[in-house]
């Protein structure tokens, strides 16, 4: 009797996918890609090379966050299979591009794609609020950027309530876990803000913010995005779709808040300021009383003296009237009864004299 | 909230100050709100320094 195991075709294939999924799951292996292809804009085969084999590979084109071209170093995470043809193939998690040139590559494709969709044009972009309280942050709670932007946060301002979103801003899950904390803030719309964080990396490092789904998950989400990713001269993908950039965490933190330190110095100014304000006006309502007091004095001074020329007019006609001066002319001053036989004073300017009237004669 | 009550001081001494530029201003009522400011101005210096942000990190797992 023969006690020898006999498989079908099939189920031999079948445990043989067994064996190769539970050595190899999720297996990560790198190389350069060859002999793309994309059917139906749904299928990508290609193969993976180096310099003495090469796999053919399968992924579905969802899957693919970054453009692929030949000659590209990828990193692929993939699961080894056999196909019912016999073929032996990788069929493709994620794949991410790798090394300089071919990050460099895949995000030139890749700017070219987003931008002539629109993605970053500067109409989409967005102000941050006037006063910002609620802020949403996308980082990984231990990365050194995270500690910067809370630092920079803390000394800066006060009273905010931030809201952290704990992902992995680097490596093959990074993109999908930002996605969810951003489809996390934008459904429950309790931040005015989301700062996406991340400090300085390698091009590797920051590979995940040129991310096709996330900086399309950046472009679309409902509340504006700061992204503060990396050192002053790495601009991602991620960047060019934000409504604001910073250019580091700190900076980003910097852009949020008010500087406390600003503002007293600033009250203290107003008030500086207002103190100088009343100074001079004190002065100036001095100076103003003092010229209307040597207004007045001069005022006075005209008004005596138009009196006193006025009084010296009188003065003169007065002492034309006076009876002395006309006399002075030669003139008598005769009172008395006018009849004949009447005796009469008479007074000229020496004397006083009586006399008798001897005749009245009425004069023509 | 924090953040609200000390906006709305800085705005009280932004417009008290304003008062000083204005037509407003009478030179008997100057000493009095002056005083007012910098105790209002010596207020907010005292809030902002006591202001801390409440940071909260969520519970969600985004790995999943």
């Amino acid at each position: 009797m023969n006690s020898e195991l006999v498989y079908s075709v099939t189920d031999f294939q079948a445990v043989c996918n067994q064996i190769l999924d539970s050595a190899f799951s999720g297996v990560v292996i790198e190389g350069e890609v060859a002999s793309f292809k994309v059917n139906q804009n749904k299928f990508i085969f290609f193969d993976l090379k180096d310099d003495e084999s090469s796999i053919g590979c399968f992924m579905m084109a969802f899957a693919l966050r970054f453009p692929l071209e030949d000659g590209m170093k990828v990193r692929i995470r993939a699961i080894p299979k056999l196909t019912k043809w016999g073929k032996f193939s990788l069929t493709v998690q994620s794949v991410m591009p790798v090394g300089e040139g071919s990050i460099k590559k895949s995000l030139e494709l890749l700017k070219k794609k987003l931008t002539a969709e629109g993605l970053f044009a500067p109409e989409r972009k967005r102000r941050l609020p006037e006063e910002i309280e609620k802020i949403g942050v996308i980082s990984s709670t231990q990365a050194a950027g995270y500690a910067d932007f809370c630092k920079i946060m803390n000394e800066r301002w006060g009273g905010l309530s931030v809201t952290v979103a704990h992902t992995q801003v680097q490596g093959a899950v990074a993109a999908d876990q930002i996605i969810r904390a951003l489809q996390y803030f934008n459904e429950r719309s309790e931040v005015q803000v989301i700062a996406l964080i991340r400090g300085g990396g390698s091009a590797d490092d920051l590979a995940v913010f040129n991310d096709e789904k996330l900086v399309r998950a950046i472009a679309a989400s409902k509340i504006p995005v700061i992204t503060g990713i990396g050192h002053e001269i790495d601009t991602s993908l991620c960047d060019l779709a934000a409504d604001v950039v910073a250019s580091t965490p700190s900076n980003a933190a910097q852009m949020l808040t008010r500087d406390r330190k600003e503002v007293v110095a600033a009250l203290r100014g107003d008030v500086g300021r207002i103190n100088n304000l009343l100074n001079t006006k004190i002065d100036d309502f001095a100076k103003e009383t003092r010229e209307l007091v040597a207004d007045a004095k001069r005022e006075i001074v005209v008004k005596i003296a138009t009196f006193e020329q006025e009084i010296a007019g009188i003065v003169k006609v007065l002492d034309q009237l006076n009876p002395e001066k006309v006399l002075a002319r030669g003139y008598a001053l005769m009172s008395g009864k006018i009849e004949v036989g009447s005796v009469v004073n008479i007074t000229t300017l020496k004397n006083e004299i009586k006399a008798e009237i001897k005749e009245v004669a009425k004069r023509n | 909230m924090a953040n609200k009550k000390i906006n709305a001081k800085i705005d009280e001494l932004k417009a008290g100050v304003d008062w000083f530029y204005s037509d407003d201003f009478e030179l008997d009522q100057a000493s009095a709100k002056y005083k007012e400011l910098t105790t209002l101005a010596k207020d907010i210096e005292k809030d902002l320094a006591e202001l801390k942000n409440e940071i909260k990190v969520i519970d969600e797992d985004f790995s999943k």
